[in-house]
């Protein structure tokens, strides 16, 4: 093909970059051939290629263990041995051997044999199910070597330069890929609040998801550009394509916090889930970490990080910014944001079921509650030194540079549960002679109730936060995985605009500073608006930071305010953006 | 020859703890087969099937009556007690399974 083919998706992460085509495709299927007449099948060498195929198998387990090893720890490569262990089950392995040599060919006895042991643990609990998910990983890689298909991609190790493209990425494809390797996404289906597409900008790599099935087309090994600015994947892309996708990498990076033109302070803060995340944003000039998400210390492992895990993990992101403040969130699990070992209640509707505080203060109090005490062991951590800084929350005492929020958020009461299990675990460390120091304590606005309270929670909290990606899904009723219904996402709907507004306005007159930790945060082309609207902080990918600081920098918040006021009067997105300025 | 033993890693007999029984049965000249200890004869599948195994569904807690039958049958049979009654290594937060209230956070 000559001269380059430009395809449209949605711009997720804001960078651009190029590289080397490479499909993942880790659906692809294992489709058995037709069940051949068993009197035409010689049994000596099905049992043969059944063998060989075992062989392959175990080498495929054991390389992956020992990544696993490398790459998070032993006890959770623990479960490549349970996979040799099935492997080598002389149930599974009798089985296929009499199927055999009754005359079935080695991939039909693999996949029945399997298909039978799957549906016995299928149905049952937590631990159970997950060992059917460890059978089918089993059979997939013994009918990958039977039908001679091609091995599932090793997202971990692909070669740099890789632009990754894929029908979809979950968010633990994601989280597995190596930044310093993948030089872009570019997605068939998904959106751009989808928890991969912002996986993927939380490690700054460019993403464009959306692009339809216009993609598929495009062949493994050819050049790619993935525009995350524009949303456009150009295949073969030109010179000059080139260099003006990667110029507009390079935002001067603004170290130092930065105030409107007028003179007030505005935080722009990074929000980070997961370690290798940290050192990145401290790179971008984010002046700290609006929101610490806790989940990865929980996600792909068989069981739950202990409080010295945790402190170590919070110890550590307060010394990457010595001189400001991290926000941490408590647990927030259930919804789409499941923890096998947890066992989650199975619920028809998780987003309006049991998740973040809601479960914090029931099933899992003893999470909690370990979860508490590491925090206030780290908040003591920071305070004897260079904590005193960013002291701006209600009265500060023995603070630190930590603050901790709680998630999902809808009634007064949850608040109070909460300030008392961390009383009662600043009382347990105090009968301990254990250090501690009770950080900053906030809650999120993600419901239309805790907007509805703004006032009260404020009274209550030193912060509210508000995150925009779940507020906006629960004000507009629309499930945010579900692309039928993306158009209710953006946030610039008035009723998502007037439930941040009423936030703001509840915490006025009150200490409470007001935060925003949402998508939408990032988003240059709405600092004015947001300022205007009386956020005190915004936390975003670290990939945006130094635009929106610059931003921050041309506003007059006076300006500011006369925007925000017109935006809220309008009765339509269309309109709202228009006011904007902004296209459709 | 026979034995109780109650299962004392976190996970019970799962993952680490079973893929190490599989493993240790293995290495014996003896036929071992466990089950719960509550349910008899009828409920004791082959020590040396993971799939028979985790498919007991055995926690953390419980008690397994393991039988061993054959010349190594005694050195087997400790070897199991051995691995059954060890919280294994790296797991010291160990009832952390949802279904464990007591839950010990320090």
């Amino acid at each position: 093909m000559t001269g380059s083919t430009t395809l449209t998706g949605s711009g997720s992460t804001p960078r651009a970059g190029v590289g080397t085509a490479r499909w993942y495709r880790p659906g692809t299927d294992l489709t058995l051939p037709d069940r051949p007449d068993p009197s035409t099948v010689d049994p000596a060498t099905e049992r043969e290629r059944f063998e060989t195929a075992r062989g392959e198998a175990r080498e495929g387990i054991r390389r992956a263990r020992e990544r696993a090893e490398a790459r998070v720890g032993d006890e959770e490569a623990a479960v490549f041995d349970a996979h040799e262990a099935f492997l080598d089950d002389p149930g599974i392995v009798d089985d296929v051997e009499a199927a055999v040599a009754d005359g079935a060919p080695a991939e039909h006895a693999v996949h029945d044999r399997f298909e039978s042991a799957i549906e016995g643990f299928e149905g049952m609990d937590g631990r159970m199910a997950e060992r059917a998910d460890d059978l089918r990983d089993v059979r997939d890689r013994l009918l990958r070597a039977l039908l001679d298909a091609p091995a599932s991609t090793d997202l971990s190790t692909l070669p740099a330069g890789t632009v990754l493209l894929a029908e979809r990425l979950t968010p633990s494809d994601t989280a597995e890929l190596d930044p310093a390797a993948v030089a872009g996404i570019a997605t068939v289906a998904g959106g751009r609040t989808s928890h991969a597409a912002i996986i993927a900008r939380s490690l700054s790599i460019p993403a464009v998801v959306g692009v339809g099935d216009a993609l598929a087309e495009v062949p493994d090994g050819t050049v790619v550009l993935v525009d995350g600015e524009t949303g456009e994947v150009v295949v073969d892309p030109d010179d000059r394509r080139r260099a003006t996708a990667l110029r507009g990498d390079d935002v001067p990076v603004v170290p130092e916090p930065v105030s409107t033109a007028d003179g007030r302070a505005i935080e722009v803060a990074a929000n980070v889930g997961s370690e290798p995340e940290v050192s990145p944003a401290s790179d971008r000039g984010a002046d700290g970490i609006g929101l610490f998400r806790t989940e990865f210390l929980f996600l792909d492992r068989e069981s739950p990080p202990d409080e010295a895990e945790q402190y170590g993990a919070v110890v550590a992101a307060l010394e990457a910014f010595p001189d400001a403040r991290v926000v941490v969130r408590t647990l927030d699990v259930g919804g789409d944001k499941r923890v096998p070992y947890l066992d989650l209640p199975e619920e028809a509707n998780p987003f309006l079921g049991r998740r973040g505080i809601r479960l914090s203060l029931g099933d899992h109090a003893d999470l909690f509650e370990t979860q508490l005490r590491a925090l206030l062991r780290a908040a003591a951590h920071g305070s004897d030194g260079d904590g005193a800084g960013d002291g701006d929350g209600a009265g500060d005492g023995d603070r630190g540079d930590l603050a901790v929020m709680f998630p999902m958020v809808s009634r007064v009461e949850e608040v109070e549960a909460a300030l008392d299990r961390v009383e009662s675990v600043a009382d347990d460390l105090t009968a301990e002679g254990i250090p501690h120091a009770v950080p900053e304590l906030g809650a999120m606005v993600e419901t239309p109730a805790a907007s509805y309270l703004a006032d009260v929670l404020a009274s209550r909290l030193d912060f509210l936060s508000v995150g925009t990606n779940d507020l906006a899904g629960y004000v507009m009723a629309a499930d945010r995985e579900n692309d039928a219904v993306a158009d209710y996402h953006d946030p610039l709907h008035p009723a998502v605009l007037r439930a941040i507004d009423r936030t703001t306005a509840g915490a006025e007159g009150t200490d409470a500073w007001v935060g925003m930790c949402g998508e939408m945060a990032g988003d240059p082309d709405l600092t004015e608006l947001l300022v205007g609207l009386g956020l005190d902080e915004l936390s975003m990918s670290a990939v945006t930071v130094p635009a929106v600081k610059e931003r921050v920098r041309e506003v007059d918040s006076a300006e500011a305010r006369e925007l925000a006021e017109a935006v809220l009067a309008r009765e339509t997105r269309a309109n709202v953006r228009d006011t904007l300025g902004l296209d459709g | 020859m026979e034995r109780i033993v109650e299962v004392v890693p976190a996970a019970g007999l799962h993952a680490r703890p079973a893929s190490k029984l599989v493993k240790t049965v293995n290495r014996f000249d003896a036929d071992v087969s466990v089950g719960r200890a509550d349910d008899g004869e009828e409920g004791a599948v082959r020590a040396d099937s993971m799939l028979a195994v985790t498919g007991l569904n055995v926690r953390h807690g419980e008690s397994v009556r393991v039988v061993a039958d054959g010349p190594d049958a005694e050195t087997a049979l400790d070897a199991i007690e051995d691995l059954l009654t060890s919280p294994v290594e790296g797991e010291g937060e160990g009832e952390h399974i949802a279904d464990d209230a007591g839950d010990d956070p320090t």
